[in-house]
């Protein structure tokens, strides 16, 4: 059972922050729920009003142009990223983080922008959002603002949206289109699970970038790397910028082993 | 309490729930379509999977109210008349279904997979059923099973643990 909160689905932008605006910090946003009901069933968050994002008009659309790049809403499921036409080409290494996030049926519900908002430090988007350089544009009545992606994930479950505010898109720079990336993540089974630890690596015109995921209270991006760094120093500045934690899942040691382990493969891999 | 109408298996319902209603206890208790199991209410274990509009989803995280308007598909849904569903009926021959917690989930994964692509590769099916826990564990004849209902005879007893 869950406890007892009011069920709200706006239908128009202008509805939805009025309805934030009137409950603030009691009211909880919901687009697939994939995390949202798990906490309200663990008891994790108790909020007097639940407000499904879903049926927003626009919020289920998902857009590429060659000069506002890719364009994600609020409705945007991982399946319905990945059923994109063309996604692969141009961004594999968002294709590449989305294939990995748990169980196809999540993968039906689950949407890119609330793994973002829901903040875990092995939230599988985030790596490539980092690596791409996303923005994320925040809305609320007071207009709208945009934070870049590497800001905007604050601490473990913590984002720097303030209530009345709502994570209206994340952008995708054109600019990034191009770049070569791949995604490993280390976990107990084959099958889907949460991630003891994983790692991005991107390269683009030179550049190279690490991303890492469960090494620390926000995924980390390392970057300012170069292509034709050795990867003893890719390795050494990635370790240098995690703290990762031992937990029921694994230790601290093994998750720093282990991010060497996956950037020296990636390495090889991502040509 | 608000009111929704729902399409459950072509049939027709309009009932008055909580906004904090889950689909799965809506289906079970409000329905008495118990067929849709609890396994771990928390999207882990796939034993409550449903088709809304056609996608498998985990009932236990969808609420009843999202589902307003909306089509879903149980494994009530499945035999007809009496007879068992192509998928059923494949289950049943190649043995995978032991306790039987699992099966009705591991059925609705498969009627969306097959749906989506009619000749999956064993790859697709382990894709599609990757949410779907059995702890008996009979996988190898669930994928075998998939395999038969999607006209696939050969190979039979070859598949070896991942």
């Amino acid at each position: 059972m869950l406890h007892e909160f009011e069920f709200r689905a706006p239908r128009t932008r202008a509805e939805l922050l009025g309805v934030l605006a009137d409950h603030g910090g009691l009211a909880k946003l919901m687009a697939g729920g994939t995390d949202v009901i798990v906490n309200l069933r663990a008891g994790g968050i108790k909020p007097r009003v639940v407000v499904d994002v879903k049926q927003v008009e626009g919020y289920g659309a998902l857009t590429w142009s060659d000069t506002d790049g890719l364009v994600i809403r609020p409705a945007t499921t991982i399946n319905d990223l990945l059923r994109m036409p063309g996604l692969r080409e141009r961004f594999p290494l968002l294709v590449a983080c989305a294939h990995d996030l748990a169980s196809y049926q999540i993968r039906n519900r689950a949407t890119v922008i609330g793994n973002i908002v829901n903040a875990s430090p092995c939230a599988d988007m985030a790596p490539a959002l980092l690596c791409l350089d996303a923005r994320a544009v925040i809305a609320s009545q007071a207009g709208e603002h945009e934070v870049p992606m590497r800001e905007f994930i604050t601490g473990v479950k913590r984002t720097v949206l303030l209530p009345g505010e709502v994570l209206d898109r994340v952008v995708v720079p054109a600019s990034s289109v191009g770049a070569r990336g791949g995604y490993a993540k280390l976990k107990r089974i084959s099958g889907h699970d949460l991630g003891l630890v994983a790692v991005a690596v991107h390269k683009h015109g030179g550049e190279l970038r690490v991303a890492v995921g469960s090494a620390a209270p926000t995924p980390v991006l390392v970057s300012g790397l170069k292509e034709t760094d050795d990867a003893a120093t890719v390795v050494a500045a990635a370790q240098a910028a995690i703290s990762p934690i031992s937990d029921l899942r694994c230790t601290k040691e093994y998750r720093e082993h282990m991010v060497g382990v996956y950037i020296r493969r990636l390495l090889r891999e991502v040509a | 309490m608000m009111r929704i109408t729902v399409t459950v298996n072509g049939q027709v319902y309009e009932r008055d729930v909580p906004g904090h209603r889950t689909l799965l206890h809506f289906l079970r208790q409000d329905l008495g379509l118990t067929g849709s199991k609890e396994g771990c209410g928390a999207g882990e274990c796939g034993a409550c999977t449903v088709l809304l509009d056609g996608h498998s989803v985990n009932a236990c995280l969808v609420l009843a109210p999202e589902v307003d308007g909306r089509c879903v598909e149980t494994v009530e849904g499945q035999a007809k008349d009496g007879k068992l569903s192509t998928i059923q009926d494949a289950f049943n021959r190649n043995h995978a279904v032991q306790c039987g917690f699992c099966t009705s989930g591991m059925v609705m994964s498969v009627q969306d997979l097959l749906v989506r692509t009619p000749k999956p590769s064993d790859d697709d099916i382990k894709e599609a059923i990757e949410g779907n826990f059995c702890r008996c564990t009979g996988y190898l004849q669930i994928i075998e099973a998939v395999r038969d209902a999607s006209g696939r005879t050969e190979g039979k007893g070859g598949l070896k643990h991942a």
